[in-house]
């Protein structure tokens, strides 16, 4: 098989692990500051439809309407994590699951949406260097926040948020920038994800779509950036490589999380584990 | 420096902490002891705005500290260290000590984002001394060691050191030398003295006698949520009503 016809059966594979690893990276980004929060998807939801209404009803540009597909989520973390990152734990899982409801109900009534059908038609703008520079810029700020004071905060926070505070750490402020970071993150993925997909349906961006990005940071890890990629990649891979399991996606994702959480709880890729084995 | 005036909380219907006026003066080494469940860590969450007084005024330095959030207490130049030892159990020795510079970085998002000069130079600094706070206690060889795989004895040498790092003028000491052994009660002491020479204030909460007695230059006792006494350490150890509520309790005559 030549290399144009490889990449005509399997580009959109290809793009979605860069996609989905974009989106793992964003709930990495809450994950590491210790927050549990299942918005991304809504986020994604956001920023797809965003950049889909823009490059279809407005014809404007591919990079503004990626660009306001990216701000919108942003905004809207902005405005609902200032109250809703009051809360942690399960709590915030559940504010943030609801919001994800409220979204994807939204998303479902609007006519600007097209409601139950969703857009279709989208211009398939993206190209694979779209997908590996937004990929790539994610990775470089992300791996320059790590080594900083941001990303000490970040780890801080995430063990002990009370000690982290009396260290001066303004943890409702460096909370919210991984909110708001997360989201922009995941907001791009979508633009991104909805200019070869063609089609949008609310759907898209409900609880399951929630729940599989956190599975892909679980399994993958978080204890460095290669850890979300991993699992965004394998996550993605899994259904095609299993497509007799197909309808069983769902459960083998849940199994696959129970099984990861039990065996190796820092999921699958942990600098911690390898360094142990090393020293053996 | 500190000053506490007519200080109360209560939880739910029990008065932890029932009018306790305090002023700590600057340089001192200044002790607050009392039998367990008298209120002292209470006094500390307060100072360090864990949380608000049921009553009563916090001043530091002139100003009033009721109403901030910790991490502006912070700021303001008090830091303290934990009973129950509160450490970044997975961060290194160093990072912990780096975090508790975190507000002293003075480098913005951008400089961050490119490594600017300026960022790597901060960040230079902030290691260089991180390393010189270990070494001042004693850790400087376990830099890169985790948190977590310490001793107890180091555990609480590293908050310390953590504390140390935000360049604080007050510091408050949870029971420092709680579990450890004798050599390491005595380096600390050594420690807290030294620190004393560098002009900075210590108030402490320690039921080790000794330590205390040979360490402060004045001494409060709490007991059930007031104070019972206030003075020197000879005068302290002295007052019938301390031998009654505290220290009679530990050698029956």
């Amino acid at each position: 098989m030549d290399w144009s016809s490889w990449w005509e059966t399997y580009s959109t594979l290809v793009l979605s692990i860069g996609v989905y690893g974009m989106l793992a990276l964003s709930i990495y980004l809450t994950l590491s500051c210790g927050l549990l929060s299942l918005a991304n998807a809504a986020f994604m939801g956001i920023g797809a439809y965003v950049s889909a209404i823009i490059t279809l009803q407005y014809e404007w540009p591919f990079a503004v309407a990626l660009l306001l597909g990216t701000a919108a989520p942003a905004t809207v973390a902005l405005l609902v994590g200032i109250p809703v990152l009051r809360l942690s734990g399960v709590y915030l899982a559940m504010a943030t699951l609801g919001f994800g409801e409220v979204v994807r109900v939204v998303l479902l009534n609007l006519d600007i949406t097209g409601g139950p059908l969703g857009l279709n038609g989208i211009p398939p703008l993206t190209s694979g260097w779209h997908v590996l520079l937004a990929l790539a810029c994610t990775i470089a700020l992300l791996q320059a926040m790590r080594r900083s004071r941001i990303g000490r905060a970040f780890e801080a926070i995430r063990e002990d948020e009370t000690a982290a505070r009396l260290m001066g750490i303004a943890t409702d402020r460096v909370k919210l920038l991984a909110f708001v970071l997360g989201a922009a993150i995941a907001g791009l993925a979508g633009g991104l994800n909805a200019h070869y997909t063609f089609t949008l349906s609310p759907g898209n961006f409900g609880f399951e779509n929630a729940v599989d990005i956190l599975t892909m940071a679980v399994l993958g890890g978080i204890q460095g950036l290669l850890g979300p990629l991993l699992g965004g990649a394998i996550l993605t891979l899994l259904p095609e490589l299993l497509r007799g399991l197909q309808e069983f996606r769902m459960a083998a994702n849940g199994l696959i999380l129970i099984v990861v959480v039990l065996f190796l709880p820092h999921g699958l890729w942990d600098p911690g584990r390898f360094r142990r084995w090393l020293k053996k | 420096m500190l000053k506490l005036e007519n200080l109360s909380r209560q939880f739910g219907g029990v008065r932890a902490l029932d009018d306790v006026t305090l002023t700590i003066p600057p340089g001192q080494i200044y002790g607050l002891i009392g039998p367990n469940g008298a209120g002292k860590t209470t006094v500390f969450n307060l100072v360090t705005g864990l949380f608000p007084p049921s009553g009563g005024t916090l001043e530091y330095d002139g100003r009033s500290l009721l109403g901030l959030p910790p991490e502006r207490i912070a700021l303001r130049g008090i830091a303290r260290t934990f009973q129950n030892i509160r450490l970044f159990q997975e961060m290194t020795l160093i990072d912990n000590v780096i975090v508790g510079m975190h507000a002293h970085l003075p480098y913005n998002f951008l400089d961050l984002l490119l490594r600017t000069t300026r960022f790597r130079e901060i960040e230079r600094k902030a290691r260089t001394r991180a390393l010189q706070l270990l070494h001042r206690v004693g850790l400087g060889p376990l830099c890169e060691e985790l948190a977590g795989n310490l001793s107890y004895g180091n555990q609480r040498k590293l908050e310390i050191a953590r504390a140390l790092a935000s360049n604080p003028r007050l510091l408050l000491l949870d029971e420092p030398v709680a579990g450890m052994n004798a050599t390491e009660k005595n380096e600390i002491m050594s420690l807290i003295r030294s620190l004393k020479q560098d002009r900075l204030t210590v108030f402490m909460i320690e039921h080790d006698m000794r330590f205390v007695m040979g360490l402060c230059d004045t001494v409060a006792v709490l007991n059930f949520g007031r104070i019972i006494a206030e003075g020197k350490p000879a005068a302290i150890q002295a007052d019938p009503a301390v031998i009654e509520a505290y220290l009679g309790q530990e050698e029956p005559a």
